[in-house]
């Protein structure tokens, strides 16, 4: 097969257009998808490029639709993948679950649009909880959380080899900003690095008898009696919680003397970094913390990070009205520390919004 | 005075609007009427209508709506202002951004006249370092399929990562590309901070727009 790229290049591109590229690098074989802005351009770019690199595209009658296709594809051995956004992202939800309850190693890239509503079409970081524990189930799932072009690149790759390494749906989280921005990044095969690429593998029609050669490969999304429903959700958590700590990352900056502790994801990272490089120059010992992986949560390492800093206040900048400060709040329960927010849904935060913050709450 | 009227097609993020701001400003020092026209018909949010204040406010007319203007259709697209659809009739220069890549020149339909304007000029702005343009065979055919393009703008940049080698690398790709199409390089656009070393840099005569990027100054 034609490789899609061949070396390094320094490209120069919009977030959803990366995307498709990508998932090109990451070997993926199809994609399934529905329009929904603002994640559009993934499914235009992949369309465009797809029939080039002998990969294919089918767009279904609706998202509900997409979800499944990409859960059989997955079983068939066919690594899938589908992007949505905001209502697109609720109706996939029980896809979603299915593949959680499956454990079946999809990738979905959302780009969060705002809410509520079903046709708000601009920015927001709205989409946190119902990406981390959307469904009728456990929030078993694997969710990045990007900052910037390069890792749009980075992270799809990567989240294509976490979701069929480990088994747990692995989603990818954008926004509208970073859908739309250009900014210049690094293209590259990840072979050539040394990144290996995980190579999926049917989870039905195996071969050998069942019972003599293998187990049954026995994926159930269906539950009639309660007390083996508790036992699959149980074992299902056991497996997530073995996973979560190669899993887990995050980013983590001046820390150790921090007064006070700026907490962010995605676009807002950007925002934050700025803003705690100026309150250090200016002589205010803050901090910085983002959560590259929403779920699993890095809890330990925020509890680490605020113990050794002694921090006093943490503050959680974020484009919406405390999805991030709530996850923070059940992962980090016992803490002393002050939990603050500058929390703005819809509205892009900049630096400076962060750094008065900050000066409002010393 | 001669008339301009230029309409600037590509893929997205290749430079459409930064150019056609560019040229709207530099054609109004030159001390033409100017019309400057957004013409995205898809995703109105995404376009120079945060700069509309800004750019009235140094004399150009902008025909597109503002921030408060209109409302948003959602995923139905937007509407084209009706002013739009005239804007051929008027005096001057006329400069038409023309949003989303894929439909190349065929946004046009919607203006009256556009088949039979005599000094339209329809002008594809290309960026090597976007990959389906990066090289010679890619360039001949995105453009092949973009329907009528009279010109291409040499517009080969990595934001604020761009070097005067890579715009001169790129360029060269161009003209190669440009020469199989049978059609001009108008010009090569190169961000005004590297005017000095752009100076000294050869682009086979091609003429040097120098540009100032605006578009970062749209939050959206």
């Amino acid at each position: 097969m034609e490789k899609p790229i061949t070396g390094t290049m320094k490209a120069f591109m919009t977030g959803n257009e990366i995307v498709a590229w990508a998932a090109l690098a990451a070997q993926a074989d199809i994609m399934f998808g529905y329009p929904i802005t603002p994640q559009n351009e993934i499914m235009h770019y992949w369309t465009r490029l797809a029939p080039k690199y002998k990969r294919e595209f089918l767009q279904t009658e609706d998202e509900i639709s997409a979800g499944f296709t990409v859960c059989g594809a997955v079983q068939a051995g066919r690594k899938a993948f589908t992007a949505t956004a905001g209502p697109g992202n609720v109706l996939m939800q029980e896809p979603f679950g299915m593949a959680e309850a499956m454990r079946l190693p999809i990738v979905a890239v959302i780009q969060q649009r705002g809410g509520p509503s079903s046709g708000t079409v601009v920015y927001s970081q709205q989409e946190v909880t119902l990406t981390t524990y959307g469904g009728n189930g456990e929030g078993h799932r694997i969710v990045y959380s990007t900052s910037t072009h390069q890792e749009i690149f980075d992270y799809v790759i990567k989240a294509f080899n976490t979701a069929w390494k480990y088994r747990f749906p692995t989603f990818v989280m954008g926004d509208g900003y970073q859908a739309k921005m250009r900014e210049p990044l690094e293209i590259y095969d990840p072979e050539e690095r040394g990144l290996a690429i995980e190579p999926a593998r049917p989870l039905v029609g195996l071969p050998g008898s069942i019972g003599v050669d293998r187990e049954p490969a026995h994926l159930c999304n269906i539950y009639s009696l309660e007390e083996e429903l508790y036992e699959v959700v149980l074992e299902l958590d056991r497996a997530y919680q073995e996973i979560a700590p190669q899993v887990v990352e995050y980013e983590e900056k001046m820390c150790d003397d921090a007064e006070i502790i700026v907490l962010s994801h995605g676009v807002v990272s950007r925002a934050a970094d700025d803003a705690v490089k100026t309150l250090r120059e200016k002589g205010i010992n803050a901090g910085y913390f983002r959560h590259i992986t929403l779920r699993p949560f890095p809890a330990q390492q925020l509890r680490d990070a605020i113990k050794k800093s002694g921090a006093r206040k943490i503050l959680v900048a974020e484009s919406s009205y405390g999805q991030l400060m709530r996850l923070v709040r059940q992962e980090i329960y016992g803490e002393t520390v002050e939990i603050c927010g500058l929390l703005k849904p819809g509205v892009g935060i900049v630096d400076h919004d962060i750094f008065d913050k900050v000066k409002e709450l010393l | 005075m001669k008339r301009i009227v230029e309409a600037y097609i590509g893929e997205y993020a290749s430079g459409k609007s930064e150019n056609a701001i560019n040229r709207a400003l530099e054609l109004k020092q030159a001390g033409f009427e100017v019309t400057l026209v957004d013409l995205d018909t898809v995703e109105p949010f995404y376009t120079l209508r945060p700069l509309k204040a800004w750019l009235e406010d140094r004399g150009i007319t902008v025909v597109g709506w503002g921030p408060k203007d209109s409302f948003g259709l959602g995923e139905a697209g937007g509407l084209v202002k009706p002013a739009a659809r005239w804007v051929l009739r008027r005096e001057g220069a006329v400069i038409l951004d023309i949003g989303y890549g894929v439909y190349g020149a065929k946004t046009l339909n919607l203006l009256e006249g556009a088949d039979r304007d005599p000094d339209l000029q329809v002008l594809a702005v290309i960026n090597t370092a976007r990959p389906m343009t990066a090289t010679k065979e890619d360039i001949v055919e995105y453009v092949s399929n973009l329907g009528r393009v009279d010109g291409l703008v040499s517009n080969s940049h990595l934001g604020s990562e761009t070097t005067v080698d890579f715009i001169v690398e790129g360029h060269r790709v161009i003209m190669e590309a440009a020469a199989e199409l049978g059609i001009p390089v108008v010009c090569v656009a190169v961000e005004d901070s590297l005017r000095d070393e752009a100076l000294q840099a050869d682009f086979s005569g091609v003429s040097v727009r120098f540009i100032n990027r605006y578009m970062p100054g749209a939050m959206w």
